[in-house]
């Protein structure tokens, strides 16, 4: 029965023990691929990419107004 | 008269034990909790009926061919049981006893023996032996469950990870709770079983499910049936804890937003966990393996198709599957014992000391980083219980402060508690199996 406690006492330290190294290891790991990552393997920008299409649209909204409100005569007067 | 009497004799109502009376009752009981009080119920459900299909007397659902030979009881059969199994005696107990005792050929013979006899396994045990007994069921399970996880906010944070670790304290307390109760003789429990009892505490169906199939498969239905109605009373058992151990003004502390994390990380982290595995873990590679398979499959983007099959249509036929063969295990005779009610007890006394373990190191860690950076709430989600735990975090930080979510915060040390059981599973098994 002692046996069986003092068991039961290893199987928790070392147990504990191997799940807090484990996840330590992991914690770096993941660290250092994320910094790898964002230095080595940007995501493609996408933003960037967004943005000059808003002052594009801007500088049409003349012209879109236009073709809007003609849809909306046309669709009217059907 | 005489056709009639014999009629009467294979009725159930004849053959009934006041054992499988009280089974059905049981299960009737789960799944009126499943239905009325929706506690999990897409397991509670397959669970409780097929616990009623194990207990109908007679048909011997959850029996093997040799258990239904045994039972029926016929002389010639017995005795060929009993020479085949190597025992003198053929009292259906002392042949029942060797059968469990054998060895794996001694085994199979009995069970041709039962054949030739023309008894059949049951279609019970037949489910329980291709899902559980294979281990496939947990497996694919698990499988489903990577590739519904988000690795995003726990790469965002990757220090949430502690409080995953943490929260397995209640799997290792419970080992220690269940073998000191077996050294003062209350219960009678082996390393084995104190180990499968103590899984109850990573919050985890699955994995209780796999390490008991492995370690202690007599006592896998009581261990499930905690397991997943634990699950289901997270909302009641863990705020509690939470609002005893921590103050009102670590509740109100607001966590700044989570930095975006890149598709390439995503991909890379699966890869990366499955290394680690590999190298200081084995025993954990059949669980991880198939959890990282899962969540290469969602992140990598190229698959969506089987990744949609994993998350939704496969996960939901091994879960019937999975649901009935753990009802196959409520059959009276190895569920009606005193074990049952302490595996029920240190089950709740599990989560209950998990759900402490990842507050007290989640208020440990927001000290050290100068004591207002992390919400102490988010450490309860460490018991994996996906998102049960996380919603639970973000409700009690919404009765403290009203514009605090926590949700995606939790969600990190939620999917670590994955990671963290799954690890324990493997040090369980490596270390006692």
């Amino acid at each position: 029965m002692e046996n069986l406690v003092s068991e039961g006492l290893s199987l928790m330290g070392f147990g504990m023990g191997f799940v807090f190294v484990f996840l330590t290891l992991l914690v770096f790991a993941t660290s250092l691929m994320s910094k790898f990552v964002t230095k080595f393997l940007p995501e493609p920008v996408v933003l960037p990419k967004v943005k000059p299409a808003t002052p594009v649209s801007g500088h049409n909204n003349d012209e879109l107004l236009a073709v809007l409100s003609a849809a909306v005569h046309h669709n009217r007067s059907k | 008269m005489e056709k009639v009497l014999e009629l009467w004799h294979a009725s159930g109502l004849y053959n009934i034990t006041g054992g499988q009376v009280t089974m059905i009752l049981v299960c009737l009981v789960l799944l009126y909790l499943a239905i009325n009080k929706k506690f999990e119920p897409l397991l509670l459900v397959p669970i409780g009926f097929g616990g009623i299909l194990a207990n109908i007397p007679e048909a011997g659902l959850a029996f093997s061919a040799v258990e239904n030979a045994v039972h029926f009881a016929k002389p010639e059969v017995l005795q060929s049981l009993a020479s085949t199994l190597g025992t003198a005696s053929t009292e259906p107990y002392e042949v029942l006893t060797a059968y469990n005792e054998s060895n794996a050929s001694a085994h199979h013979a009995a069970s041709l023996v039962a054949a030739d006899a023309g008894y059949s396994n049951g279609m019970m045990y037949n489910f329980y032996s291709v899902v559980i007994g294979s281990m496939i069921g947990p497996l694919l399970i698990f499988m489903g469950v990577g590739a519904m996880t988000d690795f995003g906010p726990l790469l965002a944070n990757p220090k949430t990870l502690f409080l995953g670790a943490a929260a397995q304290f209640g799997i290792f307390a419970t080992v220690l709770g269940a073998v000191g109760l077996s050294a003062m003789g209350i219960m009678d429990f082996s390393i084995q079983d104190a180990a499968a009892i103590g899984i109850i505490g990573g919050a985890d169906g699955p994995t209780a499910i796999y390490v008991a199939s492995m370690l202690a498969p007599q006592l896998l239905g009581a261990i499930a049936v905690a397991a997943y109605s634990y699950m289901a009373l997270v909302p009641l058992i863990q705020p509690p804890i939470m609002r005893l151990l921590t103050t009102e003004a670590e509740r109100k502390i607001s966590m700044h937003q989570l930095r975006h994390v890149s598709k390439t990380e995503k991909i890379f982290f699966p890869i990366i966990l499955l290394i680690l595995v590999a190298m200081l873990l084995p025993d954990a590679a059949p669980l991880l393996g198939m959890f990282c398979f899962g969540n290469l499959m969602r992140e990598c983007g190229v698959v969506d198709r089987l990744s949609d099959t994993a998350q939704n249509a496969l996960i939901n036929i091994v879960t019937i599957f999975l649901g009935l063969s753990v009802g196959s295990k409520l059959s009276a005779d190895k569920f009606l014992d005193l074990n049952t009610l302490g595996i029920l007890l240190l089950g709740i006394v599990a989560f209950g000391i998990g759900t402490a373990a990842g507050v007290l190191m989640a208020k440990l860690m927001n000290k050290m980083q100068g004591g207002n950076s992390i919400n102490p709430l988010i450490g309860s989600a460490g018991v994996s219980a996906v998102p049960m735990a996380a919603r639970v975090s973000n409700k009690l930080g919404l009765e403290a402060n009203p514009q605090n979510f926590l949700l995606m915060h939790a969600m990190g040390p939620n999917v670590a508690g994955v990671i963290g059981s799954a690890v324990a599973a493997g040090v369980m098994i490596k270390f006692v199996g």
